[in-house]
């Protein structure tokens, strides 16, 4: 997995690329939480996520979670075909802010 | 078209990336539709993955390996996942519900909603565990 950051008025936009497994879930929280923590409204571009299993979910989930708790929104955006299948059979598309 | 494959693996997070490349290998030489693949090669990440993070939990490092073996003999696709971490007690393993929003606890859950069957059998010496996912394709 690789990332990106870019920073844009109050909102934070994190691409992440690659395939999302357990063996990646740290480095992806460690990019994302401290920015969620700040306050700042975090984007999370999935478009060149190719694959994501239940530990990228608990991602997407902690991340959410986090941004409520400190008064902000996580938006998931672009996401794939192969991740957004896993986000709804996980029954998480009304729960995550999808765009 | 019938086919038998095995790899072993060693017990890592590492690792979880092989087992996903050495499943497409297996389902792309059985021409299934991408959607299929998709998910079996999902189901069999999460089983791995089960397997380091419960089998080999509390455990930091080792030189254990993992035995997977994919089959297919007309039309019935068989799974063995064969390990030596901590045994486990079928009777404890629990998906979360849900609608209890919280990270974690999906792995199983995935795997019953992918596959038809999840039997863990005893019929091994030489492992401790013996997870076996069906399913009729």
């Amino acid at each position: 997995m690789s990332y990106k950051v870019t920073e844009e008025g109050n909102i934070s936009t994190v691409y992440l690329n690659g395939e999302i497994d357990m063996d990646v879930t740290e480095k992806a929280k460690e990019v994302i939480l401290p920015i969620v923590e700040t306050g700042k409204e975090v984007h999370l571009n999935l478009k060149d996520v190719s694959y994501m299993d239940s530990s990228g979910i608990s991602v997407l989930i902690e991340s959410h979670q986090k941004a409520l708790e400190n008064n902000t929104k996580v938006v998931v955006k672009e996401v794939s075909k192969s991740v957004l299948k896993v986000i709804m059979m996980a029954k998480l598309e009304q729960i995550l802010n999808l765009e | 078209m019938n086919i038998e494959e095995s790899k072993d693996f060693l017990v890592s997070t590492a690792s979880l990336k092989e087992v996903r490349v050495f499943s497409r290998e297996v389902f792309e030489k059985l021409k299934l539709e991408q959607d299929l693949k998709d998910e079996l090669v999902l189901a069999i990440a999460e089983a791995a993955q089960n397997i380091v993070k419960h089998g080999y939990k509390d455990v930091e490092n080792t030189n254990d390996r993992m035995e997977i073996k994919i089959s297919l003999k007309d039309g019935d696709l068989e799974i063995g996942f064969f390990d030596k971490g901590k045994p486990v007690i079928p009777e404890n393993i629990q998906h979360r519900k849900l609608d209890d929003i919280k990270p974690g606890g999906l792995g199983t859950f995935f795997i019953k909603q992918i596959m038809d069957d999840a039997v863990f059998k005893k019929d091994q010496q030489k492992w401790v565990n013996h997870l076996v996912l069906t399913k009729k394709i």
